[in-house]
């Protein structure tokens, strides 16, 4: 099941994690192999599953869930027992989505889980199927992960030929179907009602909420969406219970988790960590600090799309918990820690990602689709040494059109988060980019040929000639 | 639903709940921009133009009571951010405010993004002039772009999205109108979208591309130029087009249509906005049909024929020669032995003088608005009686109503009824399609019903006999006004459920559930098609006794909607163009021949002369036109130079729609007003116009004859002041379809409601809200100055009529052994005469076929493409054959196209053939 290229556990396995003392997510640690279902069952695998659907109330389930306090890990932070408590009874069919369209730049917690733990996955889902009286789930996963889908696809087929996948599950009268679909490479199927879209065989696209998922969900039926490392979460509240989760992390924000780090540290990769735990201890702790040499610059803190955090002690010692993060302004997001060091330049970051959601944008509402695409245009000019004064205003304005209220979705909000961090803490570095027509720290990209990229992206054909 | 009241800008307004808030700004005279959002669609919220700030009265948690403030008035708690408006419900005590800096700044930023992708080719744009684009930018946006031209999309200029419709994808702004009216009005998911982000395009999903009836109205609702009629591109700018209000000439729904004219030139046809009629909507035959108008081969001179020869003639010659030729006839052999033929093609105002030529000058009973085709239909006189009430609007029918279409493909023979017909089933009412083969509307009924053909009437006895049974019938509203329902149940007993689902292959349960459904309807309407008509007098009066016995008869949304053939079929048996009953169905001395009749009669000599309006009997077989051969005069009125023009004597050139005033009566009754839109073509005149040249020349041969009409005539409305002073007023003069008018409405009592002021100021409220407003329909002539159209009463209405249930035996056609039924299909694209010179709808016209069903080709041994022979008792025709899965067992279905000479194999409605391969 070891994949050559990566280290034998997981990613980032090799380097040591001194601030958790029992793993809840990213098992695959400590246990070899735990992928191999029957590693798996011999370290208790499915028994919870069993217990609890031979055993309990799916009212109780729901309780369980709540009292431990676990929180969604796809970004947002919203109680899991509370989402799953809002699926009216009385509405049939019922479906559980897992959100595995891990597609946030900077995040890969989910794809070690998917890759070396699937089976904690799968039980969670079960679990959670349980729960919300939902008898059919889908693993809903990025396109780009053809191997994970493959694992999962493996680990699926052993659970169905033990009978932990199926009709009447141990005899409890509960059945639960899982299927995997892979996603076809869309940043906006990760949003859960453009992955329901997806999902139904439609163009990946956000649906116009209300009606929520709970309520009209997957082919209009109620409908949970949970992160992977969410439901991996609740196969382990509901052996251990919920005092010895409330273990980890702080009072709001209980549990753990497995945040991917990456950038100009020592030693990138996931780690597993108490929630709470300051982003100082993280990069210095467990990623090994920054490089040598350098200093840092600013953090990313959550994924591209979060407000981006600077070398100052009120940052760098925030807990990173949802509402810590949230209180300075910026969000935990998906677990994905970016650290840049001195020798970055604040425009090609801002650029790069911004293109990113300039590629990623459906379409759908005028603010991000075309905003997108201006903001791109306008960082590249700035990069490239074609600045013009009166730009600094322009990137303001612009933020400023595509705030939060004036898209569809979150992805256009999302894309502006660089541009307002990036003007809120190296405005003297982006006005020196304009006023010396270059790059202040000797970044010297070739100017790309003016309209390439959309005229051969959207036409097939050569640019235009202008002018 | 309880209303609603809120407060826009300071003012307060009341709506019905659910209404939007734009839609409930515009009810407060405050607009809200938008760009995806369309009244007719669901809203989506995708173009953000519609940003306004929103609040809502605060609420105590705890009581649930909302929080006052000192002076009493609710606390209104401001909303965080801008609010979508078009997504949101108004509510009650919600506060709107749409012109504050936010909101204006979010307007100017959306516009400023959109005009990042667009070309900005306005003076090139088809749609400048009438773009919502342009107007909401010139309104709200900002006055120069940050953003470099060299940036922009660029994309190969249009690209055909269909054959009639073209894409300038540079133009497009993504907002989904086009894909939503054709998934959600139109009901043909043909459109659809590729890529993403600015790359995201409009795209046609279907082969052939964009195979749908209604897609010129994309073009209407497009915000922008993106969508083109290929037909008006660079055909002119808008503010250069003259509009004229008229009716489309095309079906029988009556469709309101501006024609937009420049100088003679009719350059585009637009719908015109009447709710009940056909909404906003316009099909494409409507759309893109008018083309005939211009053709090269319109008649411009009246003909006559020297030496075996046409040649022309000057109108003068022609109505002279005509009026002594036909004072002749009727001198030396009575009026008995001339024959009138004239469509439902023609205006109410012809057709009534038409009648009158013949029964009241010419002397004669034998006059038909059927061409004497096989399988034409009887006359329909259930709607004279119990056709849908006044008021009806097939468009708002929803819970509680049913509508049973029986025998009608509703996509090709009145397409607008299919977009209104569709809604029923969201609406919470019920759609019953009984055919004998699946029709398009079938996508959205909630029962379906596959009778064998020829069983239609069968089908609607087992119904009554089910509604017998479970004792639905309305014995109420029966006991009063029905006289012998007990008659009837005996002549049912034969056609008890058993017998009937035996007989036409329908479940019983299947006929149980629809009368259930029927009966047990608040309101039900019965529409029947052309395949239905073709029945006869069996069906009709199954569906007359259905609708008596379950009393839905006479109250709006209640009664029959029969699809006639011809726009006008309705009011050409109004004005008593038929051999049995005069104008207003009033009952006649004698009734003369029917169409088939006289031409039967024309073959024996037994009918010496024949005048021919419209119609193109020759056309239908050889024998019809060997028949009209013998005839003494033949006198052809038409637009062109048809089959039976051909044989004529002489050949009258008549005016095309747009060359003159008039009224269509629609299927529903409804009496409309069209209006000149330019000159006559080369000599042409209208109709009414020759009918009353001739009409006053032979009144003055036989002064007789009309002697009591000229009294009228005296009388006449204005003329009557001058009457006193100047009373030489000669019978037969007519200036204008207004002295006409004044003469139905006075002498056709069905018609008393239908004078052109009437017509005129026919408003009507349609809903509290205006819905002609220019910020939901810009960029087209929508605004309906001409009025709603009038319909007439039927005999239900007028109260205190009791009816008699009659009851014939259906036959039962069944086929002999070893053939097939020849089943006769309308085509919207038919390619008939007013099909031509419209190139692009050439497109749509199906090439000749007879659609197999698979079990019965295999028995044949005969595969798609092969080229067969179908043979009946008089003929044979030669098509290539089809295996098509919508055709049942045992029919042979052949589209009723121009092309195709059916009528040489049709002996009647139903027509056993024989098929044999002829090549493989």
């Amino acid at each position: 099941m070891s994949n050559g290229n990566f280290a034998p556990n997981g990613f980032g396995s090799e380097h040591p994690n001194p601030l958790l003392k029992e793993y809840v997510v990213l098992r695959n640690r400590v246990i070899p192999n735990i992928g191999e279902i029957e590693v798996y069952l011999e370290n208790g695998g499915y028994e919870t599953a069993r217990t609890t659907l031979t055993t309990m109330q799916p009212s109780a389930v729901i309780d369980q869930v709540k009292a431990s306090g676990l929180r969604g890990r796809g970004g947002a932070g919203f109680p899991t027992g509370v989402k799953w408590s809002f699926i009216p009874k009385d509405i049939f069919p019922k479906y559980l989505v897992c959100n595995a369209d891990e597609s946030e730049p900077g995040t890969f917690n989910n794809h070690e889980i998917i890759d070396y733990n699937p089976h904690q996955l799968i039980e969670g889902m079960i679990i959670a199927g349980f729960a919300v009286g939902a008898t059919t789930g889908y693993i809903y996963i990025r396109g780009e992960y053809a191997y994970g889908a493959r694992v999962l696809e493996q680990a699926i087929g052993r659970a169905y030929e033990r009978g932990f996948l199926g009709k009447n599950l141990w005899g409890s009268g509960a059945d639960f179907d899982l299927f995997v679909h892979r996603g076809a490479g869309a940043y906006i199927c990760g949003e859960e009602t453009a992955l329901l879209e997806s999902l139904e065989g439609k163009i990946g696209q956000p649906r116009l909420r209300p009606p929520f998922p709970a309520v009209k969900g997957l082919y209009a039926k109620p409908t949970v969406v949970n992160n992977v490392q969410t439901l991996t979460n609740v196969p382990m509240i509901m052996k251990n219970g919920v005092e010895w989760y409330r273990t980890f992390g702080t009072e709001k924000s209980p549990g753990t988790f497995a945040i991917s780090i990456s950038g100009h540290v020592r030693r990138p990769g996931n780690y597993e960590i108490p929630l709470g735990t300051t982003l100082r201890q993280l990069i210095d702790d467990c990623a090994g600090g920054i490089r040598d040499g350098h200093e840092l610059k600013f953090v990313v803190p959550g994924g591209a799309s979060t407000n981006w955090l600077v070398n100052k002690p009120e940052h760098l010692d925030v807990p990173l918990a949802w509402d810590d993060m949230r209180a300075i302004g910026t969000e935990l997001g998906s677990g994905a820690v970016i650290v840049l060091d001195d020798s970055t330049c604040t425009v090609a970051a801002a650029m790069k990602i911004d293109e990113f959601f300039k590629h990623e944008s459906c379409g759908k509402c005028t603010p991000c689709r075309e905003g997108t695409h201006f903001l791109t245009k306008v960082w590249e000019r700035i990069e490239h040494g074609h600045g013009r004064t009166g730009d600094v205003p322009l990137l303001a304005d612009l933020a400023k059109e595509m705030s939060k209220d004036k898209c569809f979705c979150l992805l256009g909000p999302s894309s502006i988060s660089a541009v307002n961090s990036a003007l809120k803490y190296f405005t003297a570095e982006i006005e020196a980019h304009i006023e010396t027509s270059r790059c202040p720290l000797g970044y010297t990209h070739p100017m790309p040929h003016l309209s390439t990229a959309e005229g051969s992206a959207r036409t097939g054909q050569a640019p235009a000639l202008v002018r | 639903m309880p209303d609603v009241t809120l407060t826009i800008d300071g003012k307060q307004v009341t709506v019905p709940q659910g209404t939007g808030v734009v839609e409930a700004a515009v009810a407060a005279g405050t607009e809200i921009p938008t760009f995806c959002h369309h009244p007719k669609l669901t809203p989506v919220g995708m173009c953000r133009m519609c940003l306004v700030e929103m609040g809502t009265p605060k609420v105590d948690p705890a009581t649930k009571q909302p929080v006052l403030d000192e002076e009493g008035k609710p606390v209104i708690q401001m909303m965080p951010g801008l609010q979508v408006a078009c997504t949101t419900p108004a509510s009650n005590g919600m506060v709107v405010k749409t012109q504050t800096a936010e909101v204006e700044f979010a307007r100017r930023g959306v516009l400023e993004m959109l005009l990042t992708s667009h070309p900005l080719d306005c003076p090139v744009c088809i749609k400048g002039g009438e773009c919502p684009l342009q107007n909401l930018t010139m309104r709200y946006g900002p006055g120069v772009s940050r953003f470099d031209y060299e940036d922009k999309v660029h994309f190969q200029k249009p690209i055909p999205l269909g054959p009639l419709i073209d894409l300038d994808r540079e133009r497009c702004i993504l907002c989904s109108r086009c894909v939503r009216f054709e998934d959600e009005i139109a009901g043909d998911a043909v459109l659809g979208f590729a890529n993403r982000g600015r790359a995201w395009q409009i795209i046609s999903k279907s082969e052939p591309p964009f195979n749908s009836k209604f897609s010129g109205n994309t073009v209407d609702i497009c915000p922008v130029g993106a969508l083109m009629s290929h037909d008006f591109r660079f055909a002119g700018r808008v503010w250069e087009v003259k509009p004229v209000p008229s009716i489309c000439p095309h079906c029988p729904v009556g469709c309101n249509i501006t024609l937009d004219m420049r100088y003679r030139d009719i350059k585009r046809v637009q719908p015109r906005e009447n709710e009940t009629v056909n909404e906003i909507w316009l099909c494409d035959r409507g759309r893109y049909g008018y083309h005939f108008v211009d053709s090269e081969k319109r008649l411009t001179k009246p003909l006559v024929r020297r030496s075996g020869v046409l040649v022309e003639t000057t109108w003068g010659e022609a109505l002279e020669e005509i009026a002594q030729r036909l004072y002749g006839i009727s001198q030396g052999y009575k009026g008995d032995v001339i024959g009138g033929l004239a469509s439902g093609r023609l205006a109410n105002e012809d057709l009534y003088l038409f009648q009158k030529l013949f029964r009241e000058v010419l002397g004669s009973p034998h006059i038909d608005c059927r061409s004497g085709a096989p399988d034409e239909p009887e006359h329909d006189d259930l709607a004279y009686a119990f056709g849908v009430g006044s008021g009806t609007d097939l468009g708002e029918l929803g819970k509680g109503a049913a509508v049973l279409v029986v025998g009608a493909d509703p996509e090709e023979e009145a397409p607008i009824y299919l977009l209104r017909l569709r809604r029923i089933q969201r609406k919470g009412g019920e759609l019953i399609v009984a055919n004998g083969r699946p029709t398009k509307l079938d996508g959205a009924a909630t029962r379906t019903v596959r009778y064998r053909y020829g069983d239609e009437a069968a089908f609607l006895l087992g119904v009554l006999s089910a509604i017998f049974d479970a004792g639905l019938e309305n014995k109420a509203w029966a006991g009063e006004h029905v006289k012998g329902l007990d008659t009837l149940r005996r002549a049912l007993q034969p056609f008890g459920v058993a017998a009937i689902a035996q007989a036409t292959g329908v479940a019983e349960e299947v006929i149980r559930g629809v009368a259930e459904t029927i009966a047990k309807a608040e309101n039900l309407v019965v529409v029947y098609g052309r395949e239905a008509l073709a029945v006869g007098t069996p069906l009709l009066q199954a569906i007359g006794n259905l609708l008596l016995v379950t009393g839905h008869v006479g109250r709006a949304g209640n009664g029959a909607l029969p699809i006639l053939h011809h726009n006008n079929s309705r009011g050409a048996l109004d004005m008593g163009v038929r051999p049995d009953k005069g104008p207003g169905y009033t009952a006649v001395a004698q009734a003369g021949m029917s169409a088939q009749q006289m031409i039967e009669a024309a073959g024996t000599g037994r009918l010496r002369a024949m005048y021919v309006a419209g119609v193109d009997p020759a056309a239908t077989s050889p024998r019809v036109a060997a028949a009209l051969n013998k005839l003494d005069l033949l006198i052809v009125q038409d637009l062109f130079m048809t089959p039976t023009a051909e044989l004529a004597d002489y050949v009258l050139p008549a005016a095309a729609f747009a060359e003159r005033d008039g009224t269509y009566t629609n299927a529903e009754r409804r009496v409309q007003r069209f209006r000149q839109a330019r000159g006559f073509e080369g000599e042409s005149r209208a109709d009414w116009q020759i009918f009353a040249s001739l009409g006053r020349s032979l009144a003055q041969l036989m002064p007789t004859a009309s002697g009591s009409q000229a009294k009228d005539v005296r009388t006449r409305g204005k003329a009557s002041a001058a009457a006193s002073t100047a009373p030489v007023a000669r019978p037969w003069v007519y200036r204008s379809t207004d002295d006409i008018n004044n003469e139905i409405v006075k002498t056709v009592p069905i018609y008393s409601g239908a004078s052109y002021s009437n017509l005129r100021s026919s408003g009507g409220v349609w809903g509290r809200q205006s819905t002609h407003d220019p910020v939901f329909y810009d960029g087209t002539s929508y605004t309906n100055t001409e009025g709603y159209g009038v319909q007439w009463p039927t005999l239900a209405e007028k109260g205190g009529v009791t009816f008699d249930l009659v009851f014939s035996q259906p036959e039962l056609v069944r086929p002999v052994a070893g053939s097939l039924m020849l089943v006769a299909a309308h085509r919207l694209y038919d390619g008939g005469t007013l099909m031509q010179n419209s190139d692009a709808l050439q497109f749509w016209v199906a090439d000749p076929y007879v659609g197999l069903s698979r079990d019965d080709a295999s028995r044949l041994q005969i595969v798609s493409g092969d080229k067969v022979r179908i043979t009946s008792s008089v003929g044979s025709i030669e098509v290539w054959a089809r295996i098509d899965a919508d055709v049942p067992v045992g029919a042979a279905l052949v589209p009723d196209l121009e092309k195709i000479p059916l009528a040489g194999v049709q002996t009647g409605v139903l027509t056993p053939v024989r098929l044999e391969k002829v090549e493989g």
